[in-house]
């Protein structure tokens, strides 16, 4: 019998004891890596490729307030801006299904191109989108959530803006980070709403990232002292303002998340241990044939580690599987929408699995090390 | 002979007995119920304070199919109607008791620095103040109407920059000067800024109204003024108790009742497959005992349920211990006056709420802790209930 054969009969020795062992440390790292990746998800938005590049321009009283469409001439004057688009929220409800969860902007489609370099649409698709006044495109996500396709109709209602727009799917893009959004004509929605001549947000394209803290300066003084004072902020920035507002939520998820880690970790270690704590009487047999304190705490370490990340393994798979099969949107009601795993928090969660293993193992592994082997075979359990 | 219960004492004895293991596993149980407790007593804090808001004497009316009053708007005209409809209470010889309302938002930089935040600000026609006799004036005085003035509530000035008497706050290119605090009274006007409606109808460009709020004559009269609301069809418009309208607006709550909801489930598996354990060993070890107890004459399923009884005990210890953390959290939070914001998600504004432990709270919590315990007793003490005597008696 080889060193390894023994460590393994030994682990699953007691084969309900190291179930419930694994079932139980799996149950805590399923836990630890699903608030890792929501709380990745709150605290850091997708980085897209053009973002550097762009910057978002809104009402400085609030995002909410909108803004006056004679605002568009005066940035795109400014030097170093290459385009401007109207970006506004639509806030539409399809078919009258509340948990519709899929943004709608309408946008200048001429420059749709040069500001949203990431979005990946074929020619002629780019080339209809341009022509026809009521059509729009899709995310692939959301495509493909509601089985739109290709010359489809379909209508949205806006609680936002008090009416009802029928558009017609002529294209369907991918590439940026979260392809769930719809583009349409901001003059098809100015036409609906009788020409307010308004806008909810301008997104600005600058020609080098370098230009970006000048233009920002220029445009917030262009309109300052104006009724409609703006704010300029590179889209990251925009993105991560957004985060913030998740206020104390955030703190508090942190908050569970270690006391959660540090109580299951002391409740595992607690059961491993105990498989070790059984076997001293036998152990101190192993001492008195010959082996030594360091074989026995390895023998006892890999023991303890070999349970604690077979639970790992077991408890993130199954995380990983819920996030790709599971509709988290649906299931966090639309609040959560990417629920990505990444290699890094695997990674944390497998170094929190090892730490268990070791801590585990070398409580009891240090007793029986300095156990001599009288006491060891005289102690009973 | 037939015995049909074994000593509580006998369990109680037992739980002293392989104390480490029955330690962790307490103190894994304590530490799910103190999580669920306080997840569960924020969401409270967070719903009570939207329920709490409405007066049971008030009507709200709101545009036809909004279902809150950022999307609702009254216009002038329709105001002018509503203000004379005879079911409406008025003043001691003054006018009736209706307000006009603007809900309307505004940046505002948090004050440690972590960005900033949408904040609610509520524009009234005289009369509002009275409407809502659980806010209260705690610092200054109220806002005067056609001036730019505004008045912060106190929980609002904790958190935000500029916002305590004498700051100023800019919107749309005029300035805003506050002049007092207002106390809100644990409800959803915690979270707002309070101004007159004119003037915020000027400095946010808005040509209508959101809502308009009036106090009926009497229950009767209430329910007239929504008939009669509801039966004038030139009119789009809806009225409701306010108490039913701000019940209706928790949606705020569901980010933490649904990470509260997702964390009792999986650290109760967690916490399951572990008391499980400790029961198996604690049991396992018993063997020949239970065996011994068979002889005497106790039924098998005396000795289940004395098992069961003692995986609950051990249970409630951990879930006793767990209330009781609970309990020092929203001591240490009210000493230290803390209060809590968070998005609502489908708005985007903050709103701000107390940590509210109420004993309905600390009762399920309990509960789910002795579930976890039955739940992990049912196999171990199946199991030795079943084995033969001999066998049992056999065993080392």
């Amino acid at each position: 019998m080889t060193i390894s054969s023994f460590i393994f009969k030994n682990a699953l020795r007691n084969r309900r004891r190291a179930t419930l062992t694994v079932l139980s440390v799996a149950a805590s790292l399923f836990l630890l890596v699903t608030l890792l990746v929501a709380l990745r998800e709150i605290t850091l938005p997708a980085e897209s490729l053009g973002a550097a590049l762009r910057l978002v321009v809104h009402n400085k009283t609030a995002i909410a307030h909108l803004l006056p469409v004679r605002q568009r001439a005066v940035i795109e004057h400014i030097p170093g801006v290459e385009a401007v688009t109207p970006f506004t929220w639509f806030g539409g409800t399809y078919k009258s299904d509340e948990s519709a969860t899929f943004a709608q902007f309408a946008i200048d489609p001429k420059v749709m191109r040069q500001v949203f370099v990431e979005a990946h649409m074929m020619d002629r698709e780019i080339r209809a989108f341009e022509r026809a006044n009521d059509s729009c495109i899709l995310g692939t996500l959301t495509a493909d959530e509601f089985h739109l396709k290709i010359g489809d109709r379909f209508s949205l209602e806006s609680r936002e803006f008090r009416c009802t727009l029928a558009f017609r799917v002529v294209g369907i893009y991918a590439g940026t980070p979260d392809d769930r959004n719809m583009f349409f004509h901001q003059d098809y929605l100015d036409a609906a709403r009788g020409h307010p001549g308004t806008v909810s947000m301008w997104f600005v394209k600058v020609k080098r990232a370098a230009d970006m803290p000048g233009v920002i300066a220029k445009i917030e003084s262009a309109f300052a002292n104006t009724s409609a004072e703006v704010k300029a902020q590179s889209e990251r920035a925009f993105q991560l303002s957004f985060v913030s507002r998740w206020g104390n939520i955030k703190a508090l998820v942190i908050w569970i998340c270690s006391a959660v880690v540090f109580t299951l970790m002391l409740v595992s270690a607690s059961t491993i241990s105990m498989a070790v704590r059984e076997r001293f009487r036998e152990l101190a047999v192993l001492k008195a044939l010959g082996f030594r304190w360091r074989e026995l705490l390895l023998c006892i370490l890999a023991e303890s580690c070999g349970l604690s990340l077979t639970g790992a393994v077991l408890g993130i798979g199954v995380a990983c599987l819920l996030f790709q099969l599971g509709n988290i949107s649906d299931l966090s009601h639309g609040i959560f929408v990417r629920f990505q795993m990444t290699p890094r928090i695997i990674g944390l969660a497998l170094l929190v699995a090892g730490t268990l293993g070791v801590v585990a193992g070398i409580g009891p592994g240090v007793t029986v090390a300095r156990t001599s082997v009288v006491a060891g075979l005289k102690g009973l359990d | 002979m037939k015995l049909n219960s074994l000593p509580l004492t006998y369990n109680i004895r037992n739980v002293f007995v392989r104390w480490r293991t029955t330690l962790a596993t307490v103190f894994g149980i304590a530490m799910l119920v103190l999580v669920y407790v306080c997840l569960q007593s924020l969401a409270t804090g967070l719903q009570r304070s939207s329920r709490d808001t409405g007066d049971p004497r008030n009507v709200i009316i709101l545009r036809k199919g909004s279902s809150d009053e950022s999307s609702s708007q009254i216009t002038r005209d329709q105001f002018q109607r509503l203000r004379y409809c005879p079911e409406i209470a008025t003043a001691p010889k003054g006018p009736p008791l209706i307000s006009a309302d603007v809900l309307t938002v505004l940046s505002l930089p948090r004050l440690d620095g972590s960005g900033s935040a949408t904040v609610s600000v509520r524009g009234m026609t005289p009369g509002g103040m009275e409407l809502r006799p659980q806010v209260r004036l705690v610092q200054g005085r109220w806002f005067a109407p056609g001036y730019r003035e505004i008045v912060a509530s106190t929980r609002v000035a904790q958190r935000f920059l500029h916002c305590n008497v004498g700051g100023t706050l800019r919107a749309g290119g005029h300035e805003l000067r506050i002049t007092g605090l207002l106390d809100g009274g644990d409800t959803a006007f915690d979270s707002e800024l309070w101004m007159d409606a004119e003037v915020a109808r000027a400095v946010f460009e808005l040509k209508n109204y959101s809502s308009v709020l009036a106090r009926a004559a009497s229950s009767e009269a209430a329910r007239a003024l929504m008939v009669r609301i509801a039966s004038d069809k030139a009119q789009p418009l809806r009225a409701e108790p306010e108490l039913h309208y701000y019940e209706q607006q928790t949606r705020a709550a569901l980010p933490i009742k649904l990470l509260g909801e997702f964390l009792a489930v999986a650290m109760s598996a967690g916490a399951l497959f572990s008391a499980m354990n400790t029961m198996y060993a604690r049991v396992g070890a018993r063997t020949r005992e239970i065996g011994t107890l068979r002889v005497l004459g106790y039924r098998r399923r005396t000795i289940l349920g004395s098992l069961l009884l003692e995986g609950a005990m051990l249970a409630a210890v951990g879930g006793v211990l767990g209330c009781v953390g609970a309990m020092l959290v929203q001591a240490w939070l009210l000493t230290r006056g803390t209060s809590f914001g968070t998005m609502d998600f489908s708005t985007f504004q903050e709103v701000m709420f107390q940590f509210r432990l109420t004993p309905l709270i600390l009762l399920k919590g309990l509960g789910l802790a002795v579930a976890v315990g039955v739940a992990g007793s049912i196999p171990p003490a199946a199991r030795a209930a079943r084995l033969p005597v001999i066998t049992a008696l056999k065993s080392l």
